[in-house]
């Protein structure tokens, strides 16, 4: 039978052939349980219990609850803040690190060390950097200096910023790959013509470089974005005594989701939240393709 | 518009040397052409003129000004580079306007510069294209637009139609020769095609391996080689090389057993290489330079090549177009002695 398919045919037989598993993992091991999580978020759901239909109820009682808009807040502070400085800081890296030649592999070494350490280790150690005097590096060092300690991880304001630091250095190392590569891709010419043409190097930067980044830039943008609207293990590890305190001040949503499932067990609350979620970051993703789309 | 000098122009790259003091004077308003095999050096020439390169010893200087540590910008030159090197994310007319951006004038001055340059290179109606949207004849003719706008002293050319498919590059060939007619300001221009530097060269400046081997005219590069490199990289199909001893009285015995009487004031017994282009040897019942039977033919219309003698040290020569002789015909080749080349075997050096 197969003999007699066309050419055609025969390479979408071959296409399916291959792609048959993939396709079967990702409606067992993805789709399904969204669908799931779908259904379960208009159930009541305790884990062990019979499933209860209530309709909109876990979404109105969510938007009623003041801890989920705090949360809100906070995961939007931290995709406000964590997306800027990171790329920020990495393209400023990866500039800079592009016309250094002296230990140049090291250096890039360096940087990129941290995207593959443990986020838990890590997190565990700026803890006891945040620590006071005399055990808290940070706080040490400002004693030394005479300056008054700064409670970082105690205090409702500063203790969302500090979590956010070593999240944003954590990723650092990716960003600054990725950027490196974007920047080699420039042809070299296109530098020369400029330095013939006797522009500043803040005019190369802004009307050369930049806008010939774009593609790494929107990726990179959408890429940063998601992992700080997804934000959880530093967050956990950094105040597990009080997981997303004090008072929900460093609360992410991806944590508040995990509290209300498996503390709280209440499975139909925790699905309406991880709906919430999902939209927000499709909402998130397709907003920055269409502003950053090629016109 | 201004002269150029080189003067023992030494580039080096840690240890490896690849220009070897080299001297040449432009005449304002000429253009003057490099050409020469790949790492010849003439590219790394260019971009010591453009100040894109450092240089190691020597001299450049451009209106009698030594330009040594000036930068690129404040050289007075303009360049096009083999790739373009126009922007893709800007208009034409930004592109052709980025040349401007540092100049001094009034922004109606600058706009008024561009849309003449746009007259000139016929892309009034382009200039709010993006260049994805032009073709690879019209991207080369942004890249020179930016260029021209400068009205610069010296433009600088990077093989800027290798880039193009052969019509086209035909085409632009001719349409930098016209507009160097035109707004006359002294051209460099690189090439390894040795076609584009016959035609398109007041002087062609030849190089090998970091050495100038010959400066002159077209006409005379080509008539007059001053070595075998030159001889062979100048005109297609290559020139013949016979070798040969001298005998007594100017008499040159080749190798293949023929005789030519000529003199080159060379000694008996020294070995020359007799050069003879493809077109200067034909079918004749003349005196015997090559005698042979005929292996390949090329036919081209007008006249066929023919590739005689045996294998692996045959010659090539021209047969009429209509009536060339058959494949494995005995044929007899003759050259006017008038244009037959006498080299050193040893050094290559022309000895007439």
């Amino acid at each position: 039978m197969y003999r007699n398919l066309t050419i055609k045919q025969k390479q979408i037989v071959w296409a399916w052939a291959f792609l048959a598993l993939p396709v079967l993992f990702y409606s067992v091991i993805r789709f399904y349980p969204t669908g799931n999580a779908m259904l379960i978020s208009f159930q009541d759901w305790n884990l062990l219990g019979t499933r209860t239909w209530t309709g909109l109820d876990n979404y109105t009682t969510l938007l009623s609850d003041p801890v989920f808009w705090q949360v809100f807040r906070n995961t939007f502070i931290y995709l406000l803040l964590g997306t800027p400085v990171s790329l920020v800081v990495a393209f400023a890296i990866a500039y800079h690190l592009d016309k250094v030649r002296f230990m140049h592999g090291f250096l890039r070494m360096l940087y990129f060390l941290p995207f593959m350490t443990s986020a838990v280790a890590m997190a565990w150690v700026w803890r006891w950097f945040y620590q006071p005097v005399p055990v808290g590096l940070f706080n040490n060092a400002l004693a030394s200096l005479g300056i008054p300690q700064v409670n970082f991880l105690n205090s409702t304001t500063n203790a969302l910023p500090a979590i956010l630091a070593p999240a944003v250095w954590a990723g650092l190392g990716f960003q600054v790959i990725i950027f490196m590569a974007g920047l080699r891709a420039i042809p070299r010419s296109y530098y020369e013509a400029a330095r013939i043409d006797g522009v500043s190097t803040w005019t190369v930067l802004w009307e050369i470089t930049l806008p010939l980044l774009r593609p790494t830039i929107v990726f990179l943008v959408v890429f940063s974005s998601i992992g700080f609207l997804r934000i959880f293990d530093h967050v956990f590890n950094m105040t597990t005594n009080n997981p997303g305190g004090p008072l929900n001040s460093t609360k992410p949503l991806v944590l508040m989701i995990y509290q209300t499932a498996f503390s709280s067990f209440d499975m139909g609350y925790a699905a309406a939240q991880t709906v919430v979620l999902f939209i927000v970051l499709l909402l998130v993703s397709l907003l920055q393709l269409w502003i950053m789309r090629d016109r | 518009m201004a002269d150029l000098s080189i003067r023992d122009l030494v580039k080096r790259y840690d240890k490896t040397q690849v220009l070897h003091g080299i001297s040449l004077d432009v005449q304002d308003g000429e253009f003057v052409v490099f050409v020469g095999p790949s790492g010849c050096g003439k590219s790394t020439t260019l971009r010591m003129i453009a100040g894109l390169e450092e240089i190691t010893s020597g001299e450049v200087s451009i209106a009698g000004r030594v330009v040594n540590n000036l930068e690129p910008k404040e050289r007075d030159i303009a360049m096009v580079f083999q790739n373009y090197a126009i922007y893709p994310h800007m208009t034409v007319r930004k592109n052709i306007g980025f040349g401007l951006r540092t100049a001094k004038m009034p922004r109606a001055d600058k706009e008024r510069r561009i849309d003449e340059v746009a007259v000139i290179l016929g892309m009034t109606d382009l200039l709010d294209r993006k260049p994805s949207q032009l073709s690879g004849g019209q991207r080369q003719r942004v890249a020179i637009g930016r260029a021209m706008v400068r009205d610069p002293a010296v433009f600088l050319f990077d093989e800027p139609l290798s880039n193009l498919d052969a019509q086209l590059r035909t085409q632009m060939r001719l349409e930098i020769k016209k507009l160097h007619q035109r707004v006359g300001n002294t051209i460099i221009f690189v090439t390894h095609d040795q076609v584009e530097a016959m035609t398109m060269a007041d002087r062609i400046v030849i190089m090998k391996d970091g050495h100038i081997q010959q400066v002159g005219t077209p006409s005379d590069v080509y008539h007059q080689p001053a070595n075998t490199f030159v001889a062979r990289f100048i005109g297609a199909p290559s020139m013949n090389m016979l070798p040969g001893v001298v005998g007594n009285g100017g008499k040159i015995r080749l190798d293949s057993g023929a005789e030519v009487t000529l003199d080159t004031g060379a000694t008996p017994g020294q070995a020359v290489v007799v050069g003879v282009r493809p077109e200067d040897l034909y079918p004749n019942d003349g005196p015997a330079l090559v005698r042979g039977p005929v292996l390949v033919r090329e036919p081209l219309g007008a006249e066929t090549l023919i590739y005689v003698g045996r294998e692996g040290e045959e010659v090539i020569a021209k047969a009429d177009g209509r009536t060339p002789p058959e494949v494995g015909e005995e044929v007899t080749l003759t050259a006017a002695l008038g244009n037959l080349h006498i080299f050193d075997a040893e050094t290559g050096e022309a000895l007439r």
